[in-house]
């Protein structure tokens, strides 16, 4: 049994109704209520900051496959926006079009790569139909191309793709490699 | 002057009223603000952070490394065996592999090969270029490393070829 004060009280009947005028009713409960929002604020404020540390404006260049996985380097550049072969263990794969299998690209006798080179050719007729107006277009023309090969795929079939993209006038080449130079001055640290 | 007349917020004068000093600002817009900015950059974040190496293709026609003073050529090769680095000044240096990965692939012995490129590095300053000559069976990944090392020293200009 609770213990309360003495003095008068009703009896249970009557303590919720008004038959007294409220004056056996003892305090109700405020029906508003002030939420903290400041510790929400605090967090959203940490997390915007956070987020806008870790933004690119480039946006995805290359996007991460299952079959492809990528060696660490650690002194990489950032990557820029190219064409990108990927080459699995199975494909080679041109701005998300196959155009070649791999294990037909290391029987063939010739060492180019047929569907690679009419693919990059078009990438590169696209890029002199975009610059068409541009006076300066052969100057500005680096000829880069992104490698984005599986840590597995030998330089057999690398360097077939690295002659390729020559013949097709893509001369400078990037191998694409998961970046772990934060990762190793944290380690420093 | 001289605290004669009120201060109008702490009232003193007849009819005025007090006027309460706590203000409640609304965080409700800014509140709505992040949450819109945490979505934008929630959809718009690039969680894997890839980089390049750029390399050249050897004899690809690309436009050529300007010539430097005191400028060697430095060649790596790499190999099954290991990794063999050689110099138009005369050095030749093998760098056996540490040992066999499960896969029957070598652990090439990268450390000894930044080291040995840094003596290089330290020898010819205004050196930085550096061809790297890989066998057929060298995986991406080694040949990433390799080329990994050789900027790590300060050999930024790396031109891949196949060896032999």
């Amino acid at each position: 049994m609770p213990i309360v004060l003495p003095g008068r009280r009703p009896a249970k009947r009557f303590q919720a109704s008004k038959i007294l005028g409220g004056k056996m009713a003892h305090g109700r409960k405020v029906v508003n209520a002030d939420l903290n929002v400041v510790p929400m604020v605090d967090m959203m404020t940490m997390l915007v900051i956070f987020l806008l540390m870790q933004f690119s404006a480039t946006g995805e260049i290359l996007y991460m496959q299952k079959d492809i996985k990528l060696p660490d380097a650690r002194h990489g550049q950032t990557i820029e926006v190219a064409p990108v072969v990927a080459i699995s263990q199975a494909y080679i794969v041109v701005s998300g079009q196959k155009v070649a299998d791999v294990a037909e690209v290391d029987k063939a006798e010739v060492f180019a790569i047929p569907g690679l080179e009419e693919k990059l050719r078009d990438e590169k007729k696209r890029w002199d139909f975009i610059h068409q107006n541009d006076p300066d277009r052969e100057k500005n023309w680096k000829g880069d191309v992104n490698i984005q090969a599986d840590q597995k795929v030998p330089f057999r079939i690398l360097k077939r793709v690295m002659f390729t993209a020559g013949q097709a006038g893509y001369f400078n080449v990037n191998f694409a490699a998961l970046d772990q130079s934060n990762v190793q001055a944290v380690a420093a640290r | 002057m001289g605290g004669a007349s009120p201060a109008p917020e702490s009232g003193g004068g007849r009819g005025t009223k007090k006027r309460p000093l706590d203000a409640v600002i609304n965080v409700v817009p800014a509140i709505d603000l992040l949450a819109c900015t945490i979505s934008f950059l929630l959809f718009t974040a690039v969680w894997t952070q890839i980089s390049r190496l750029q390399v050249q293709t050897a004899g690809s026609g690309g436009p050529a490394v300007a010539e430097e003073k005191k400028q060697i050529q430095v060649t790596v090769t790499v190999g099954e065996r290991g990794l063999s680095l050689s110099t138009t000044a005369g050095t030749a240096v093998e760098i056996p592999a540490l040992g066999k990965t499960p896969d029957g692939q070598p652990v090439q012995d990268l450390k000894a090969l930044a080291e040995k490129l840094k003596q290089i590095k330290s020898e010819y300053p205004d050196q930085s270029s550096v061809t790297v000559a890989a066998e057929d069976g060298v995986l991406y990944a080694d040949l990433v490393k390799v080329i990994d090392a050789a900027v790590g020293v300060g050999l930024a200009s790396v031109s891949v070829t196949a060896a032999g």
